[in-house]
C-alpha cells in the first residue's frame, strides 16, 4: 500500500506486559509489534485473555499497576514516546489525540450526573470553552453520533438510555476533543445485534467524518470483516498474523486464524453435520509450552513448532505478517485488490 | 469426541488460597499468634494448669510487685497477676458462646429471611430484628437478669439474643444476591427442597461472611462482659476483668493502679489482636480477591 | 416423529408470565411487565426448537416459566398431555426428572463450594436414583459423555475454563436422563473456538439420547445448527415460527428479515444490502398498540398501528409456517 512510506501515526514495538498474580507473572503480551496509520481501521482479534484488551489500555498509559507492568518495548504515537511519559502528560494526550470506548458503557458513565454534565465537564476543561459553547458543541456531538432528539436528551440521566444509546454517548464523549485515535474495545458486544449494526455504522460513518484511525478490539470476526481494512490476530499474549480483511478471510496463513475463521457461527445454506472447532484449549499463560504456543492445537505442528517460537515475519506480498514455521500457503487470487 | 484436556489446571481450593493469602498478612500472623497466645493461656486455666490460687488470700494489702506477686496484690490480699490470667478463661468463655451462637442463629435466620424475601415470613422477621435492636442493650440485660432470677447465663442469653441481628442481616442481603444465581435456579431444577438449597447450596456460600462475623461478635461480647460485670450484671461466680476493674475503683481513689492496669492491658491485648485478626481475615476471605 | 397419537413431548398453549411493578408509598402494583405474553407452540420428541429473539423479549423468562422455576401467570404447559401448571410440589417432583435446564453463565450456575462429583450427583440423590456406588458409577459415566475424564470428579468448579464448566453443567441436566431440556443461550458466554465444541457436543446428544431442546438463543447463525424449527420472539410474543429450512432461506417476518440482515458477516467481500432498524425495543411495560413491531418496523402502514396482526399460516397444512404480520394478507 501507497501509506507504507509514511511514518505510521501508531507504532508499537516489541511491546512486553507482565502482570503479577498470586501464582507467579503472567505476560499478558509478549514482543508485540505492530503499526497503525493515519485514517485507517484496524481489528486486533483474539479469545478471552489473548491480550487484546491489555494492548488498547496500555496504548493510553491505562495499565493498572500493580500488579501491571510495562516491562519492554516502546509506543510511539506521532513521533512521540508514550512508555514512561509522565501521568500528567499521558493525562492530555488521553484528552487530546486518543481516545477510547469500553464495552460496558454504563460503568464508564457515572449514574449521578447528567449526559451533559459528564461531557460538557471535558469540553469545559481541555478546550476551555464556556457552559454555553459547551452544551451546544455537545448537543452538536450527539446529533452527530445519531441520537435522536438531542437537545432533550443531553438532561437525561445514563441509567434512562438504552444500551445502544449509551453507546453513541459514549462516542460522542470520545470524540468531543477530535482525536487522531480511537480505540474501541468491544464497544458492540453488550449490544443485541440489530443495536449492533446501528452502532458500527455510526463508527465507520464518524472514522471518515473525523478522519481518525479506529483499532477495533473484538473477539467477532465478523465485526473486523465488516468495518475494519486490516487484522491483527491475537494468541495467547503473542501477534500470530497481521494481514489485510480481504487477504486474512480469503486466504488466512495462520493455523490458528484459520481455525478462528472456520469456528465462527454463521447461516450457512446447508447445515453441516458437525461444526469445525479447534481441539483441546487455550493454554495456561504461567505454563507456556516453548515453542508455537498454538502448537498442541495446531493440525500443522511438528518438532520444530514445540521447540522454536516462530517470529512475525512478512508473509509475502504486501504489508502482511504471519508468525508460523508452516503457514498455509498465500492464495494469489486473492491479492489482487 | 475427545476428552478435553485438563492437565494445566492448578488445583487449590476456595479455602487453601484464603489460608495462603493471610498467612502472607504480616499484621494478620502476629495478631493470630497473640491471639493463640491468650487461648492457651485460657485452655490452660481451664484444665487447672494456671492461676488455681486465684481466689486464695495470701498476701498483705495493696503488695506491689514482686517476684511471688508479679502485679502486685489487692486488697484483701489476692494475687493480682492470677487473678488477670484467670479471667482470661472467662473472657474467651462468653466470647466463644455468645459468638458460635449468636452467629449459627443468625445465620439461619437470616438465611430464612432471605430466601423468602418479599413474604410474610421474611416481614415477620425483619420486625423482629428491628424491635430487638431497637431496645437499649443494657437495660434489656437487666431484664433478662433479673428475668433469669440471677442465673449466671443470664448474660449470655442477652447477648445472644440481641447479637444475632447483626449476622442475621449480613446473611439475609447475602442469601438475596446468591438466591437468584443460576447455580441455585439449577438446583429447583433438580427437584432440590427449599431447605436443601438454603442449607446445601446457600448457607455454604456465606460462610466467609460468618467466619468474619463471628470474630466480630466475639470482640464485642468480650467488652461486653466487661462493662455488664463492671455494673454487676454479668460475672457473678468466678473473675472477669470486669470485675477486677469494679473493684479497683475503689483502690484508684487510693492510688493504687495495679489492679485496674492489669485487667485493663490484658483486655486490651486480646481484644486489639482480635480485632485485627478479624481485620486480616475478611481480607483474606473476600470473595471478589479470592474466587 | 413419535407415535401416532397427535400428543407431542410438550405442548404450551397461552403462556403468559407478568411480572408486577411496585411503587408508590404503599408498594402497591403500579403496572406489569409482560415478559411472556401468550405465547403457543409444541415440540416433538427427540426435536428442537430454537427460540431467537434480543434481550429482554422474554425468551429466558419463558423457558424457566415452562419448568416452573417461574410460576406462570396464565397458561397451559402439557407435557404428554398433562398441564404441569398448579400441579402441587409432590407431583411436579416425577415432572421435574423428565426436563432440565442449562444456564448461560458457566460461571454461576455452579455451585462454588462443591465438587464436581458432588454437583452432578445431586439429582441422584434428590430422585433417591440407585444406590451410592451406582451414583458414583453414574457420574464417571455421565462425565464421559460430555468427554471429560473421572480423574476431575474431586475438583471444584473455579478450577475450570468456561467450557469445561458448561460441560459439566450438560453432565448434571443429564444425569436424570430427561426427555426435554431448556438450554437457555448455553453457548453465549463462551469463545468462538469453544463455542463449536459445545454446540457439537449439545447437536450430539439430541441425536444419540433423543432428548428434545428448547434452545434460545439471541443469535441466529448459533440456533441454526442445533435446531428443526425455529420462533422468533419479540417483546413477549412469537412473531413467526416456521422450520430451519423455511426460515432461512425465506424469513417472512420484517423483524427476522432484519435480525437476519444484522448478523455481521465475516466475508468481507460480501456487500449486501443491510435493513438497520430504527431506534430501540420499546418497554414491555408498556407495548405499542398494533403490530408490537411497528414502531420499528421498516414497512409500517396504517392498519399496524393500530390491528393486532394475527397469526397466519403462510406454509402448507405439513409443513407450516406461521408469521404474525399484516404484510403476509
Amino acid at each position: 500500500m501507497a501509506e507504507d512510506k509514511k511514518p505510521p501515526l501508531l507504532s508499537v514495538q516489541n511491546l512486553i506486559i507482565e502482570f503479577a498474580t498470586e501464582n507467579g507473572v503472567v505476560r499478558a503480551t509478549d514482543n508485540i509489534s505492530f503499526d497503525i496509520f493515519a485514517n485507517e481501521t484496524v481489528g486486533i482479534v483474539g479469545e478471552s485473555g489473548c491480550g487484546k484488551t491489555v494492548t488498547g489500555l496500555s496504548i493510553l498509559g491505562l495499565i493498572p499497576s500493580p500488579p501491571g507492568r510495562i516491562v519492554g518495548g516502546s509506543i510511539t504515537f506521532m513521533g512521540r514516546e508514550l512508555v514512561g511519559l509522565p501521568e500528567e502528560e499521558m493525562r492530555k494526550i488521553r484528552g487530546c489525540h486518543i481516545s477510547m470506548i469500553f464495552q460496558e458503557p454504563m460503568t464508564a458513565l457515572n449514574p449521578v450526573f447528567s449526559i451533559g454534565n459528564q461531557m460538557t465537564d471535558v469540553l469545559i476543561r481541555h478546550h476551555g470553552l464556556t457552559r454555553r459553547q459547551a452544551r451546544d458543541s455537545a448537543i452538536e456531538m450527539l446529533a452527530k453520533v445519531g441520537i435522536p432528539a438531542p437537545a432533550k436528551r443531553i438532561d437525561e440521566y445514563p441509567h434512562q438510555l438504552s444500551g445502544g444509546m449509551r453507546q453513541r454517548v459514549m462516542i460522542a464523549m470520545a470524540l468531543s476533543c477530535d482525536p487522531k485515535l480511537l480505540i474501541a474495545d468491544e464497544p458492540t458486544t453488550a449490544l443485541d445485534v440489530t443495536t449492533q449494526a446501528q452502532v458500527l455504522e455510526q463508527i465507520s460513518k464518524l472514522q471518515a467524518e473525523f478522519h481518525m484511525a479506529v483499532v477495533l478490539i473484538t473477539h467477532d470476526l465478523g465485526v473486523v470483516a465488516e468495518t475494519c481494512r486490516r487484522a491483527i490476530v491475537m494468541y495467547c499474549g503473542r501477534i500470530v498474523e497481521n494481514a489485510s480483511i480481504e487477504h486474512l478471510f480469503a486466504s488466512p496463513r495462520h493455523p490458528y486464524a484459520k481455525g478462528l475463521l472456520d469456528s465462527i457461527p454463521q447461516i450457512r445454506s446447508q447445515r453441516l453435520e458437525e461444526l469445525p472447532i479447534i481441539p483441546g484449549r487455550v493454554p495456561d499463560l504461567l505454563q507456556l509450552p516453548p515453542g508455537c504456543r498454538f502448537a498442541d492445537r495446531c493440525p500443522r505442528a511438528d518438532g520444530l513448532c514445540s521447540e522454536q517460537i516462530p517470529k512475525l515475519a512478512p508473509s509475502g506480498t504486501h504489508a502482511d505478517r504471519v508468525a508460523c514455521h508452516h503457514p498455509y500457503p498465500a492464495v494469489q487470487a486473492g491479492s489482487a485488490s | 469426541m475427545n476428552t478435553v484436556a485438563i492437565t494445566t489446571v492448578r488445583r487449590e481450593s476456595l479455602w487453601s488460597k484464603a489460608f495462603y493469602k493471610f498467612s502472607r498478612d504480616r499484621t494478620g500472623m502476629i495478631s493470630l499468634v497473640f491471639v493463640l497466645f491468650y487461648m492457651l493461656i485460657a485452655f490452660g486455666v481451664t484444665l487447672g494448669w494456671l492461676a488455681t490460687d486465684w481466689s486464695d488470700v495470701q498476701g498483705g494489702k495493696w503488695e506491689g510487685m514482686s517476684t511471688t506477686y508479679w502485679f502486685g496484690t489487692n486488697m484483701i490480699g489476692q494475687d493480682i497477676f492470677s487473678r488477670a490470667i484467670y479471667s482470661t478463661k472467662t473472657a474467651f468463655e462468653v466470647g466463644l458462646v455468645v459468638a458460635l451462637i449468636a452467629t449459627a442463629v443468625g445465620a439461619v435466620i437470616g438465611a430464612i429471611s432471605g430466601f423468602f424475601s418479599g413474604t410474610w415470613i421474611d416481614e415477620v422477621l425483619l420486625w423482629l430484628m428491628g424491635v430487638l435492636d431497637s431496645i437499649p442493650f443494657y437495660l434489656f440485660v437487666a431484664a433478662i437478669v433479673f428475668a433469669m432470677q440471677e442465673s449466671p447465663y443470664a448474660m449470655h442469653v442477652a447477648m445472644i439474643s440481641t447479637f444475632w441481628t447483626g449476622s442475621s442481616r449480613l446473611v439475609r442481603g447475602e442469601v438475596i444476591k446468591l438466591r437468584g444465581l443460576e447455580y441455585v435456579e439449577a438446583a429447583h431444577a433438580i427437584g432440590v427442597s427449599e431447605l436443601g438449597i438454603i442449607f446445601r447450596h446457600i448457607l455454604p456460600n456465606t460462610t466467609h461472611i460468618l467466619l468474619v462475623q463471628a470474630t466480630i461478635t466475639f470482640v464485642a461480647a468480650i467488652k461486653s462482659e466487661v462493662i455488664l460485670s463492671f455494673l454487676g450484671l454479668g460475672v457473678k461466680d468466678g473473675m472477669s476483668w470486669g470485675l477486677m476493674i469494679a473493684e479497683s475503683s475503689q483502690e484508684v481513689m487510693a492510688g493504687f493502679f495495679n489492679n485496674f492496669l492489669a485487667a485493663s492491658v490484658l483486655m486490651f491485648g486480646l481484644v486489639m489482636a482480635f480485632n485485627m485478626f478479624s481485620d486480616a481475615l475478611q481480607d483474606a476471605l473476600d470473595p471478589r480477591k479470592v474466587s | 416423529m413419535s407415535g401416532q397419537d397427535n400428543t407431542a413431548l410438550l405442548e404450551v398453549r397461552e403462556l403468559k408470565k407478568f411480572f408486577p411493578v411496585r411503587g408508590g408509598l404503599l408498594q402497591r402494583v403500579v403496572t406489569q411487565v409482560r415478559a411472556v405474553d401468550g405465547v403457543s407452540f409444541k415440540i416433538d420428541k427427540g426435536l428442537t426448537l430454537g427460540l431467537v429473539g434480543e434481550s429482554g423479549c422474554g425468551k429466558s423468562t419463558l423457558g424457566r416459566a415452562i419448568l416452573r422455576l417461574h410460576e406462570p401467570t396464565s397458561g397451559q404447559i402439557l407435557i404428554d398431555g398433562q398441564d404441569i401448571v398448579g400441579l402441587p410440589r409432590s407431583r411436579m417432583g416425577e415432572q421435574r426428572r423428565r426436563m432440565q435446564i442449562i444456564f448461560q453463565d458457566p460461571f454461576a450456575s455452579l455451585s462454588p463450594r462443591r465438587t464436581v462429583a458432588q454437583i452432578i450427583r445431586e439429582p441422584l440423590d434428590v430422585h433417591g436414583i440407585g444406590t451410592a456406588q451406582e451414583r458414583e458409577r453414574r457420574v464417571i459415566e455421565l462425565l464421559a459423555d460430555v468427554g471429560m475424564g473421572a480423574e476431575i470428579r474431586d475438583r471444584y468448579p473455579h478450577e475450570f475454563s468456561g467450557g469445561q464448566r458448561q460441560r459439566i453443567g450438560i453432565a448434571r441436566a443429564l444425569a436424570l436422563e430427561p426427555d426435554f431440556i431448556v438450554a437457555d443461550e448455553p453457548v453465549s458466554a463462551l469463545d468462538v473456538s469453544v463455542q463449536s465444541q459445545v454446540l457439537n457436543l449439545i447437536a450430539e446428544l439430541k441425536k444419540k439420547r433423543g432428548i428434545a431442546f428448547l434452545f434460545i438463543s439471541h443469535d441466529l447463525a448459533v440456533i441454526q445448527h442445533v435446531s428443526d424449527e425455529i420462533g422468533v420472539m419479540y417483546l413477549g410474543q412469537i412473531v413467526e415460527h416456521a422450520t430451519v429450512g423455511d426460515l432461512y432461506s425465506a424469513p417472512k417476518h420484517p423483524y427476522t428479515q432484519a435480525l437476519m440482515s444484522a448478523i455481521p458477516v465475516p466475508d468481507p467481500t460480501a456487500r449486501r444490502t443491510r435493513i438497520v432498524l430504527e431506534g430501540d425495543v420499546p418497554s414491555p411495560m408498556n407495548p405499542p398498540a398494533g403490530c408490537l413491531f411497528h414502531t420499528r418496523c421498516p414497512q409500517a402502514q396504517d392498519r399496524c398501528r393500530t390491528t393486532v396482526p394475527a397469526m397466519l399460516n403462510v406454509g402448507s397444512e405439513t409443513n407450516p409456517h406461521r408469521v404474525a404480520c399484516h404484510l403476509q394478507d
